[in-house]
């Protein structure tokens, strides 16, 4: 039943067009194109704004902005990489954007207000491991803007570090060295709190 | 599904993830724990699963246990907010903001340059982004047949755009169906451009260069029709020709 997350059947009735063509035609002008690949992209892209952000509405804005953007560079996007990795990095310099003007970070309790769907669990595991989410979701608004991208990249996305450097645009080092600060004020806010 | 990992369990997950980038080499800012071990060192062997092997300082040094442990509750709340955003996301649905985005983009249209239409003496211009969806769509009518860029270029092309007239040249890429002979299929496809531009358009065309840029199992749909002969379902490579 997971992974089945948000997709539609593509409004292309000719069957799966691959990206690359349809990146070729949006770059040349035709809508449609891109509004196949949007339908495509849209949930990946949501969820990762929503790690990053931790908030959707806020999501849902920055990957609009991403897509818009996009559209606007495809004339110069010369399918270097694939369109999907294109727009991650996009995206992810967005999200870093919209975290570094939004500081001083939101309150907590804002973190803490965010709803846990309901899944399958004894109803004592799951309220333990509600907590447990909460207390992540809230320590991770301890984070600076970096450290959060690059943990929520690598632990949330399971990107590599390579991956990771070429999306923030900064060494492989300096992701391992957010990623280890990261987890480390993450385990102490969490052992904080208990 | 079940519902809860114990850290050991959650923690397989951060083995994978790591093992794959090669070896920490530390952090700058590293942390000494009061037994001496450097926390990242500590975290990197737990990681790797290392720590009950040779050395049994990790199991007994109530510091290093105490950071294991740390790591390990963080392993778990991350795998259970994954199983919550998984849950979260099957049901979005992504149609509002694929409008709003659509919306957008149409008041930012890229139509291209002009190019002619009808008779020589005439006054009349096509968009070249509206010609070329309708030359891509009649490329496509060839079955198993999937059109890149489309680009049309007026002849005289020396003139400024919007005033050269006369016979447009079409560039088209494909990709094309495997198990067809291409010069067979380039003909086909150039007829049906050539029969869209003029019936369809009134456009008179020079030439159709047509490339294919892929040979392709086409996916899904055609996936299952061929399932029963066998065929690969699969890219099967790239392999370039222009024809005329």
């Amino acid at each position: 039943m997971a992974g089945v997350a948000g997709q539609n059947a593509p409004p292309d009735a000719r069957g799966e067009a691959d990206d690359t063509l349809l990146a070729v035609r949006a770059a040349e002008g035709d809508e449609d194109a891109f509004a196949v690949l949007v339908q495509r992209h849209a949930p990946a892209l949501i969820r990762l704004a929503a790690r990053l952000l931790g908030n959707r509405a806020e999501a849902e804005d920055a990957v609009q902005d991403a897509f818009i953007s996009a559209w606007r560079r495809l004339p110069e996007f010369r399918n270097r990489s694939s369109f999907g990795t294109w727009m991650y990095r996009i995206l992810t310099n967005r999200c870093l954007n919209v975290l570094r003007s939004r500081r001083p970070v939101a309150s907590l309790d804002a973190a803490r207000d965010v709803p846990a769907p309901e899944h399958s669990a004894s109803p004592a595991r799951m309220a333990e491991a509600r907590d447990a989410v909460r207390e992540l979701r809230a320590a991770l608004d301890l984070l600076s803007v970096e450290q959060r991208a690059c943990w929520v990249l690598r632990e949330l996305d399971g990107r590599s570090y390579e991956f990771i450097a070429d999306a923030v645009g900064i060494s492989q080092e300096a992701v391992r060295a957010r990623v280890f600060r990261a987890r480390r004020c993450l385990t102490r806010a969490m052992g904080a709190w208990r | 599904m079940t519902a809860h990992t114990g850290p050991s369990d959650a923690h397989t997950d951060g083995v994978d993830n790591d093992v794959d980038d090669g070896v920490d080499d530390g952090v700058d800012d590293d942390e000494r724990l009061p037994c001496g071990r450097l926390l990242s060192r500590v975290w990197d062997d737990r990681k790797r699963q290392r720590a009950g092997t040779a050395d049994p300082h990790p199991r007994t040094c109530p510091h290093c246990r105490r950071a294991v442990s740390g790591l390990d509750e963080l392993g778990s709340a991350v795998a259970e907010l994954r199983r919550d955003e998984t849950a979260d996301t099957s049901a979005y649905d992504t149609a509002p903001l694929a409008e709003r985005v659509m919306d957008l983009v149409r008041l930012e249209l890229r139509p291209g340059r002009p190019l002619p239409l009808g008779e020589p003496a005439e006054d009349l211009w096509i968009m070249e982004a509206v010609a070329a969806r309708t030359l891509r769509a009649a490329a496509e009518s060839v079955s198993g047949v999937r059109a890149g860029s489309c680009r049309l270029f007026p002849r005289s092309c020396a003139l400024p755009a919007g005033t050269g007239r006369g016979p447009v040249e079409v560039r088209l890429d494909v990709h094309a169906p495997p198990g067809v002979p291409l010069p067979e299929l380039a003909e086909r496809i150039r007829g049906r451009v050539r029969e869209a531009a003029d019936l369809r358009l009134g456009m008179d065309v020079a030439a159709v260069d047509i490339r294919i840029s892929d040979l392709t199992d086409t996916t899904a749909d055609s996936a299952a029709e061929s399932a029963a002969g066998g065929a690969p379902t699969c890219t099967t490579g790239s392999q370039e020709g222009r024809t005329r």
